[in-house]
């Protein structure tokens, strides 16, 4: 039945089919005072080259949920699916950028763009092309033999963002990559993201606590809450690609980040026992 | 090489020069400044401290084998030269061995303890307890086990040089960033690649540390080993000339010792500043 889908559909048009799939996903630590709960139920589904952000505030488990989708970490309950398999551990095939850069100090630019190359041993004259590629797109061209420490912080998770596109994964997972950066970088990082998406056009999970960050870079929005620490609403970002940054002038943009900020503000304020309720509402009228 | 700089002809790279011709002279001053602060400051004041001692004992009438002079301390070193240096020979190789051996026990040590919980959780209490034992004390007991070979005095030295080095390239080895090890495991990296790969050079720093004061320790362990058992080292001279009240000759291997521990000091030094070069930021 899955050969007869993928032969029903014309090759050259994209049909979406979800890259990634989430059902039902909890995570529960075990805390000093019982079990916590960090991840409560979710379940979403992400199309192939769909550019999603998780946004919410800090706290709200939306990192865990990342380190789950990588399979960094095992979910204490329901199913994650990647492209019509179980996701059961990490895989190269996803790309991760960090709040941090992570670059390795003594490494060199390009040596830490590499660094996925080498730890999977394959030749690295073959990507090294590919690597310099990325490295002038991300505008440092010039700067592949500099140490990391003598490029500045937006520099440096430019290259970390080459370093998770080097092997050319099919998804990039993004960990607040830019909140470490100050506001005018940070805007700077967001144009520059979006140009990459535009010429890559990967499946990317886009972990925020920015709500114009989200906007202006995303297709689909997932909206976490702290309490519970679940997905409570889902937002298509009606902006049509390519985007130029000068869409954040616009009123429609200013519009939808105001109405996210209501929501997310909505389930900071509200006690456990209201946001239960808004949950169980939103479900109501999703369905 | 400070004088060079200070030349009209050798004028340094400009760095952070002020406006104007000037700048070169106030940079030369600023150099020659730090030159007479740190170099020629402590220098006057130790030959001033050897003057004060030379006068004093002289004046007081102090006895040759309770203070000699430091003119009769550089006399002894002309007149047993040979003798000093027979015996420093020993002692400085055996020191450097402790120290090698310490070094990679140690390492191998943390490494182990670090990787593995269990083993860990089961040792590192033995380790700690080994690490509060004066172990000047067991330096007879090490006579016994080992003989009064050179191989007693060597395990002595690392016996007391390697706890440094486990502490502090176990803390250089924990000390990874979570994202780091994230990013490895995301790529699928194993443990042994991870550790080569990331922690070992993230640990470097401190590791020489740890090496740092291995090295001041090994002779210290080298030098206890042969208080008791040798029959050469200048650990066996100073009890030698102890025991004929020779003070000159005692506080001249004593000097010997200091320039032994400070040259092999500045080794670790040297070598920790190429690893940084290799390794830092």
């Amino acid at each position: 039945m899955e050969a007869e889908r993928l032969n029903a559909q014309p090759p050259a048009t994209v049909r979406p089919r979800p890259h990634l799939e989430a059902w039902k996903v909890s995570k529960v630590y075990a805390g000093k005072r019982g079990p916590v709960e960090a991840v409560s139920s979710v379940s979403f589904s992400i199309q192939e080259g769909e550019f999603v952000s998780i946004l919410g505030p800090s706290g709200c488990g939306k990192s865990t949920l990342m380190m789950m989708l990588a399979g960094l970490e095992p979910a204490t309950d329901g199913v994650m699916i990647e492209r019509g398999r179980e996701i059961a551990g990490p895989r190269p095939e996803v790309g991760l950028v960090f709040q941090d850069a992570t670059l390795l100090p003594w490494l060199s630019v390009i040596d830490n763009v590499l660094f996925p190359v080498r730890v999977l041993k394959r030749p690295r004259a073959q990507y090294r092309e590919r690597a310099l590629a990325l490295l002038k797109m991300a505008g440092l061209a010039d700067f592949g033999n500099h140490r990391p420490a003598q490029l500045s912080g937006g520099m440096r998770q430019r290259v970390a963002i080459c370093r998770a596109l080097v092997l050319d994964p099919p998804l990039l997972m993004m960990d607040e990559p830019f909140s470490a950066l100050d506001a005018i970088t940070r805007d700077e990082m967001n144009v520059a993201l979006l140009d990459i998406w535009q010429q890559h056009r990967k499946t990317g999970v886009f972990i925020t606590h920015s709500i114009r960050e989200a906007v202006l870079l995303s297709d689909r929005i997932l909206v976490m809450t702290r309490r519970p620490s679940s997905i409570v609403n889902d937002v298509k970002v009606p902006f049509a690609r390519p985007r130029s940054p000068g869409i954040v002038e616009t009123p429609a943009f200013t519009a939808l980040c105001n109405s996210l900020r209501q929501q997310i503000e909505a389930g900071y304020a509200a006690d456990p026992d209201n946001a239960l309720r808004a949950q169980a509402n939103s479900v109501a009228t999703a369905e | 090489m400070k004088s060079a700089t200070m030349s009209p002809e050798a004028t340094p790279a400009p760095v952070a020069r002020p406006r104007g011709a000037a700048a070169p002279v106030a940079f030369r001053s600023y150099r020659s400044r730090q030159f007479a602060e740190h170099v020629l400051l402590p220098t006057l004041v130790i030959v001033l401290l050897l003057v004060v001692w030379e006068v004093a004992v002289r004046a007081l009438n102090v006895p040759e084998n309770l203070l000699p002079a430091p003119s009769v301390i550089g006399q002894r070193i002309v007149d047993a030269w040979p003798n000093l240096v027979d015996n420093a020979i020993p002692t400085t190789l055996q020191t450097i061995e402790s120290f090698i051996l310490a070094t990679v026990m140690g390492v191998v040590i943390a490494a182990v303890l670090t990787s593995f919980r269990l083993v860990n959780s089961a040792f590192y209490p033995i380790v700690v307890f080994f690490q509060l034992i004066p172990k000047v004390a067991l330096a007879p007991l090490f006579v016994v086990w080992m003989g009064i070979g050179a191989a007693a005095r060597i395990e002595f030295g690392v016996f007391i040089a390697f706890f440094p080095v486990v502490v502090s390239t176990m803390a250089g080895l924990r000390g990874t960033p979570a994202d780091a090890l994230r990013l490895c495991k995301g790529l699928g990296a194993n443990r042994l690649q991870i550790f080569g790969l990331v922690r070992l050079p993230y640990a470097l720093p401190h590791i020489f540390s740890g090496m740092k004061v291995a090295m001041t320790l090994a002779m210290i362990g080298v030098i206890v080993a042969e208080f008791i058992s040798a029959q050469a080292g200048l650990g066996y001279l100073i009890v030698f000339a102890s025991s004929q009240a020779d003070t000159a000759l005692i506080l001249a291997a004593i000097l010997f010792l200091c320039v032994i521990g400070l040259v092999l000091y500045g080794a670790v030094a040297l070598a920790e500043k190429a690893a940084t070069r290799l390794y830092g930021a």
